[in-house]
């Protein structure tokens, strides 16, 4: 029997540059180049400004762990070796959160505000998942 | 720009004339629209209206019925001058009251049912199936990325990350939460309907299983089989009715729509301006308000939904809770069925039937706010950013 496989992103369309970024290990997002202003989830139209001169930017891959939570229980079949796991939303030093995993450390480890940094786990061919460590 | 103002003119100018709640809890074999129905023929019943009095119908049921209003007009056997389906998840039963409120006022309807159904602990237990899915949404609203890759996943971690952030910038802790739970309880044993009938004890909350850290068990609201309705109409109208009439005194929104985890949303509520703009249409503030009924989906949103309404200060809901300001005998009675942590969830519906009941004085001893003269009813929902405010009164 092969193991459980997570579940891949399935991208939509306008988070496909994100995903082609990442799987080259390079943490982009949305920027407006009228503003200046970054953003997540990716979308086409800048929330900050509402200019549509968008583009992709590659960011600092730093940040802080602005809240978290830990699973112990399996919700899905192929994250059974891993729980207890945290789950974070990770506030970037160019503004945006996003969901990620804090890896390199026990889920119990895991603290508000810590500093965390990018990497990048290879998960299938041509794609990489960014997830976060301590600083 | 022009500063607007909540509408004060329309402060009690509608009342709650009909209250109903269907069969609560585990209802195998019956559909979220059959239980909906049950609860609006209810309704009609208190208020000794026919099907056919009835000219307005404002709903909300599983998010994969379409047009969920022509199917409950269409099992009513009416139709309707001004019908929709409201779709800010559990803040969409108040603003179906407040809709109702403007309609009759500008003379689009003159009697509006308002209600809400699901069959939530029948999609989750009814087969082997349905157990191992546990899923009530359509599998088209599930995240496709941005989640799943990471196993995040249910709106227990979502909320879970609200009461994450508020322990850390609060010192807010478990104990906090397991005294709502137990509060709670503790109303649901005097409500023969509620769906949970053991008493739950301080130890027991700690010793639960976890579902998502810092949420055990005890921390989520249930999964269950449930509808309520009520039944707006005019102050003139209501004269004429069964009921002494619940007043509307006020109602207030607002929706984060920047989303749950923007700004400091997850932490400061839009409960908070969805309350103040109630208050001043009712003309009342958090001191004047006697019981409430919160909408409980986890415990730690009651906890910052009571701050954010200033029934205490930012970050002071720990202390709150723990005074047992809660329970029946508390300076402010909350959720006094038990609440979706242990009444049965109903997407804040029957949050809004326990406060109308309360204003109506008809509960035994055990159950009744003592000399209760306002009682004010939250809703939350809509990716957790949607917030409605009700503010209930006596006549």
């Amino acid at each position: 029997m092969t193991e459980p496989r997570k579940p891949l992103p399935r991208p939509a369309p306008e988070s496909l540059p994100y995903w082609e970024a990442a799987a080259q290990h390079r943490l982009d997002m949305p920027h407006c180049q009228a503003c200046d202003g970054f953003w997540f989830p990716p979308s086409r139209t800048c929330p900050h400004c509402t200019s549509a001169d968008v583009d992709m930017k590659t960011v600092s891959g730093r940040g802080k762990v602005f809240s978290f939570v830990i699973y112990d229980r399996v919700y899905h079949p192929a994250f059974a070796t891993e729980v207890p796991y945290a789950v974070a939303l990770v506030e970037l030093e160019e503004g945006p959160r996003l969901i990620s995993n804090i890896v390199g450390i026990p889920a119990e480890q895991v603290r508000c505000d810590m500093p965390v940094a990018v990497v990048f786990d290879d998960v299938a061919e041509n794609v990489s998942v960014p997830k976060f460590k301590p600083l | 720009m022009e500063m607007i103002e909540a509408s004060r003119d329309l402060r009690d100018t509608c009342a709650i004339v009909g209250i109903g709640n269907s069969r609560l809890g585990k209802v195998p074999g019956v559909s979220s629209l059959d239980l909906i129905v049950e609860a609006m023929r209810n309704a009609l019943d208190d208020a000794g209206l026919k099907a056919s009095d009835v000219d307005g119908i404002l709903c909300r049921g599983p998010d994969d019925v379409y047009s969920h209003h022509q199917m409950v007009g269409e099992r009513l056997g009416i139709n309707a001058k001004f019908s929709t389906t409201v779709t800010n998840g559990g803040a969409s039963q108040i603003l179906s009251v407040a809709l109702a409120v403007m309609a009759i006022r500008h003379g689009l309807a003159t009697t509006v049912i308002c209600g809400y159904g699901r069959d939530a602990w029948s999609r989750t237990h009814a087969n082997e199936e349905a157990r191992v899915r546990n899923e009530t949404r359509p599998p088209s609203q599930l995240p496709r990325e941005f989640g799943p890759e990471y196993g995040y996943y249910s709106a227990a971690a979502t909320h879970a990350f609200g009461a994450t952030r508020h322990m850390h910038l609060y010192g807010t802790t478990k104990d906090h939460f397991g005294q709502i739970a137990v509060a709670f309880r503790e109303h649901a044993l005097r409500n023969p309907q509620a769906q949970m009938k053991k008493p739950l004890t301080l130890e027991e909350y700690h010793a639960q299983r976890s579902i998502v850290r810092p949420f055990g068990l005890y921390d989520c609201s249930l999964r269950s089989d449930a509808a309520g309705a009520v039944i707006v109409t005019s102050r003139a109208r209501a004269k004429d009715l069964r009921q002494p009439p619940v007043v509307i005194k006020g109602f207030g929104t607002h929706n984060n729509t920047r989303g749950w985890f923007a700004d400091d949303n997850m932490v400061t509520t839009a409960a908070k301006q969805s309350g103040e703009r109630a208050y001043a249409m009712a003309g009342v503030g958090p001191r004047d308000v006697d019981t409430a009924q919160i909408y409980d989906c986890f415990t730690y949103m009651v906890l910052t939904q009571l701050e954010d309404y200033g029934f205490c200060k930012k970050g002071e809901g720990g202390d709150f809770v723990a005074s047992g300001a809660l329970r029946m005998d508390g300076a402010l009675p909350t959720n006094t069925s038990g609440g979706q942590l242990s009444e049965a969830h109903a997407e804040g519906m029957l949050q809004l039937v326990e406060g109308a009941r309360q204003m109506r004085h008809t509960y035994a001893a055990d159950r009744q706010v003592r000399d209760a003269e306002i009682a004010l009813v939250s809703g939350h929902g809509g990716n957790q950013v949607c917030h409605s405010t009700l503010i209930l009164g006596r006549a």
